[in-house]
């Protein structure tokens, strides 16, 4: 086990060099940050040469990824070339609030799924599983900033126009220690973020039960008189499960990440927003560092995964 | 009596005590004693009127009125000399001042200053070269700190100071020297002329030269990443930030010490929220109040709310211009010489005509801009440097076509005029590439069916503006010239010059931060652009300036697509000032209110 763990150490630390390379090497093609200022009539050419040679960006690429790899080993992400505020300031200031968020929505979306791909599994091509099927297709194909939208118009704009209690756009100014408060305003973006998420959620699910609910083992424990209750919770979820074991663990690294469409849309201040914001500007050094400690988070959740799969199942052994 | 006097001294010394301690206390809240101060016998001393009406931002009444502005952008610091960002100038305008300002109407006119320095009123000197200011006496920053001509000079060394980096230092590194005979006058030398000296130290549409705290700044170096430059926690404009939650909002409270009286609103907020969409519903719902930066697209949309919300649209010296690329390799009498050559008929000015002929600006004006803006004759469009003689040409597919064949570019079986340029057969088929907004892409569109009709192939690219706009280091597609025709927004102001046409700043490997991104060296042209600046008369300027936009009109170097307008939406209940495109909105914020 121990063994295992250092191995995947090492091949976790190779991975990140990888990953930060692509990054890099990404952003900074994708957008130039003296494009900013590139129609600026306040700057002359000479102003322009000297924030380029500040900024670093007429080092070669490769000598601009080091400097920025250099400082990263040391535990800084560095500032942003806009803000000029320290990253790790930044990220700080935004992670709080992308964490209740996602976490809110993550959880109700695994017990919503749950319930739906279970039952649609037991009911087999019954009204409710097609039902739970047709809802789930649309959930999954419908882009999310129309969901989003479409919430706001319903319950925000045109709930106020018939008179009726409605909800915050989001785009209000509110305190954020007041726990009521904080259920209105999650209430509209965890709702989006949810009909996205569940549908696939409840589809793996569903699979999943029904594969387990065919096998021998279940007809034998059905065969010997136990209740279906029991059948189902006891033998067949748990076996059915396990997938969804490494599904979450590789989604909740991106938890951090955030929701960049929702984020926009019910202008939440979290990580997405921070990430797009900066992307387009071509910060790399905020860029970076979202990314950086983003795939930290997956590499590291990726170990656990496989050590907890070693605990719900006891046929896997790590070596 | 021995006794005595030790019991004495042991208190005095105890008293002392008590008194040391209780000190610190003291000084934390001065707000509460400087308005006592200016009652107490002291005020013979000093002139009565001239003392700070309190230290503090005043404090939010219950039941006090208050405004919420959704911007769509979060300015990344707010003082501009160390950032580009419209929204920082927006927030300037609401917490500093500078000693000039862009009215409603688009005149320049005094905002610390008594007025502004004319050669009438021996402000500004024969020579053009000595530009003196008078403040306003008594002014006060917001911490009740007297605001002198002291710190115009702290302002102008620290952007000149090596050990600050500002994004720009045009202008500042023009001036040799200020002179302060007294606390309310700022003479400032410049070494050579300087037409533009009014965007220096001053807050306009493209310039926010507020002026900063010596006070608080005094000693220091690395400004760029200082905590004050990021956000000012002391000023001298109508409101200061109380607080700023990054990514969400931003509080702002009166100055009680503002030299324009305090401000008819208690506070102001300001919420970011990114998405326009988003926006338009809160202005619907009423969680915000206005929004400043809505698209041309959006014009119908914000105007069907009404009577909930208002639409203010306000047409802009900015402009959406395409323009041919006309880079010779070899240059013109040795001068301009780029990378690349431009696509070979567009040498010719009436393959230009023809192409300005052939599109329907005004149709597009009207339909995708809801006629709420106009074509311009000229790149200085809506603003007093306007050409006023000059008339855009109407749409006529039928001349474009004439000229077209006038040129030797005939009709080919594909429907795609064809015809000898330099000895080569060239087809009149390029490339136009712009950035991927929806606007743009809407209008390519439209261009290219337009053109399609008079035989000329117009192929859209849209490219995103990080790379579009990228240098050339990065091979960014303006200054590289990887492009046959391109388009997007620019304008010349406050001040009217640009040294996009100047041989001088043809972009190259030579000079790869050139902005003459026309690739155009026009030698004549060149040089009547230089002659702009070659006066500090602004009548002589003006006369330089008609002759440069008639060249321009009359060898069709751009085709000038539409005038850009700032779409604003606000609620019924918000009541802003009078406002115009170079004040914008936030220039009077002290007379705002709410019904």
């Amino acid at each position: 086990m121990w063994s295992y763990l250092a191995r995947r150490a090492i091949q976790a630390i190779f991975t990140l060099l990888i990953i930060t390379v692509l990054c890099f090497i990404l952003t900074r093609l994708s957008a130039d940050p003296m494009a900013q200022y590139a129609t600026s009539q306040r700057m002359s050419a000479e102003d322009r040469e000297a924030l380029r040679e500040r900024l670093g960006l007429n080092d070669p690429l490769p000598v601009q990824y080091l400097k920025w790899l250099g400082l990263a080993l040391q535990g800084e992400l560095g500032n942003s070339f806009f803000s000029k505020q320290p990253v790790s300031l930044m990220i700080s200031q935004r992670l709080p609030n992308t964490l209740i968020l996602m976490v809110t929505a993550e959880i109700i979306t695994v017990s919503l799924a749950l319930v739906l791909g279970i039952l649609s599994a037991v009911k087999q091509y019954s009204t409710v599983d097609n039902i739970i099927t047709a809802l789930s297709f649309i959930g999954f194909s419908m882009p999310i900033f129309f969901i989003a939208l479409g919430l706001m118009l319903i319950f925000s704009v045109q709930f106020k126009e018939w008179g009726l209690p409605y909800l915050p756009t989001g785009a209000d100014i509110w305190d954020k220690k007041d726990p009521v408060e904080l259920l209105k305003h999650l209430i509209l973006p965890v709702s989006a973020l949810v009909i996205i998420l569940t549908a696939g959620y409840a589809r793996y699910i569903r699979t999943s039960m029904l594969e387990v609910l065919g096998l021998d083992y279940v007809r034998t424990a059905r065969a010997k008189g136990l209740t279906s209750r029991a059948v189902l919770f006891k033998h067949a979820l748990r076996n059915a499960a396990l997938p969804l074991v490494t599904i979450i663990g590789l989604d909740i690294p991106f938890l951090i990440g955030g929701a960049l469409v929702t984020e926009q849309v019910y202008a939440w201040p979290g990580m997405g927003r921070l990430f797009w914001e900066y992307a387009q500007r071509g910060d790399f050094p905020v860029v970076l560092g979202i990314l950086l400690i983003i795939s930290t988070a997956v590499v590291i959740f990726t170990i656990i995964t496989d050590v907890v799969y070693t605990f719900v199942d006891p046929r896997i052994r790590l070596g | 009596m021995k006794r005595n006097l030790s019991v004495l001294l042991s208190l005095l010394v105890l008293a002392s005590i008590v008194l040391a301690a209780c000190a610190p206390a003291a000084t934390e809240a001065p707000a509460t004693e400087a308005p006592s101060a200016t009652e107490a016998p002291v005020a013979t001393e000093a002139p009565a009127a001239c003392q700070p009406a309190g230290t503090e931002p005043i404090a939010f009444p219950d039941g006090g009125k208050t405004v919420t502005g959704a911007w769509d952008q979060e300015p990344d610091s707010i003082v501009p000399y160390f950032t580009q960002m419209s929204y920082a100038i927006w927030i300037t305008q609401l917490t500093l001042a500078g000693l000039g300002e862009w009215d409603d109407q688009g005149n320049f006119v005094p905002e610390l200053a008594v007025e502004v320095p004319t050669a009438d009123n021996g402000g500004v000197s024969a020579d053009g070269l000595t530009i003196t200011w008078k403040l306003k006496d008594c002014l006060f920053w917001s911490d009740g700190e007297p605001l002198t001509s002291a710190d115009v000079v702290f302002t102008w060394e620290a952007i000149m100071d090596p050990g600050n980096a500002p994004t720009s230092r045009t202008g500042y590194d023009k001036i040799a020297s200020i002179e302060t005979p007294d606390d309310t006058t700022v003479v400032i030398t410049f070494s050579e002329l300087y037409p533009p000296w009014q965007v220096l130290f001053t807050q306009g549409p493209n310039n926010a030269g507020a002026i900063l705290p010596k006070h608080m700044l005094e000693g220091q170096t690395g400004l760029e990443s200082n905590d004050f430059i990021h956000q000012p926690t002391v000023g001298s404009g109508p409101w200061v930030i109380t607080e700023w939650i990054p990514g969400d909002y931003m509080t702002l409270l009166p100055n009680p010490n503002f030299h324009g009286g305090r401000p008819v609103l208690d506070q102001v907020q300001v919420r970011f929220v990114p998405d326009p969409a988003t926006a338009q519903a809160a202005l619907q719902t009423g969680d915000v109040d206005w929004f400043p930066n809505f698209s041309e697209a959006e014009i119908s949309t914000i105007g069907a709310l009404e009577p909930d919300v208002h639409l203010i649209v306000v047409p802009g010296a900015d402009f959406e211009h395409y323009f041919f690329n006309l880079g010779t390799t070899t240059g013109v009498d040795g001068r301009g010489a780029s990378d690349v050559d431009g696509f070979c008929p567009f040498k010719d000015v009436r393959v230009r005509k023809a192409l300005t002929l052939g599109i329907n600006r005004e149709a597009i004006v009207e339909t995708l801009l809801e006629g709420k803006t106009t074509v311009p004759s000229s790149q200085w469009p809506n603003s007093s440097w306007t050409n006023s003689s000059l008339t855009p040409d109407a749409y006529d597919p039928d001349a474009a076509g004439a000229l077209l064949d006038e040129a030797g570019y005939a009709l080919g079986s594909d429907g795609i005029r064809a015809g000898d340029c330099n000895g080569e057969n060239v087809k009149l088929s390029f490339n136009f590439e712009t950035t991927t907004s929806q606007i743009r892409i809407d209008i390519a569109t439209i261009v290219q069916s337009d053109l399609a009709k008079i035989g000329v192939e117009f192929k859209p690219i849209h490219t995103p503006a990080g790379t579009f706009f990228g240098s050339y280091a990065d091979g960014g597609v303006m200054p590289t010239g990887k492009y046959d025709m391109a388009g997007y927004t620019t304008g010349f102001y406050p001040d009217p010059y640009t040294d996009n046409y100047k041989c001088e700043s043809v972009p190259s490997a030579a000079n790869p931060s050139g902005t003459n991104w026309y690739l155009n060296c026009d030698p004549a042209l060149s040089d009547l652009m230089e002659e702009v600046n070659a006066s500090a008369d602004p009548a002589v300027r003006k006369e330089k300036l008609d002759e440069a936009q008639k060249y321009i009109f009359d060898n069709y170097y751009v085709i000038m697509m539409y005038a850009r307008a700032n779409v604003y939406g606000h609620t019924d209940r918000f009541v802003p000032g009078p406002f115009g495109f170079f004040s914008n909105l936030n220039w009077n914020s002290e007379v705002w209110d709410v019904k």
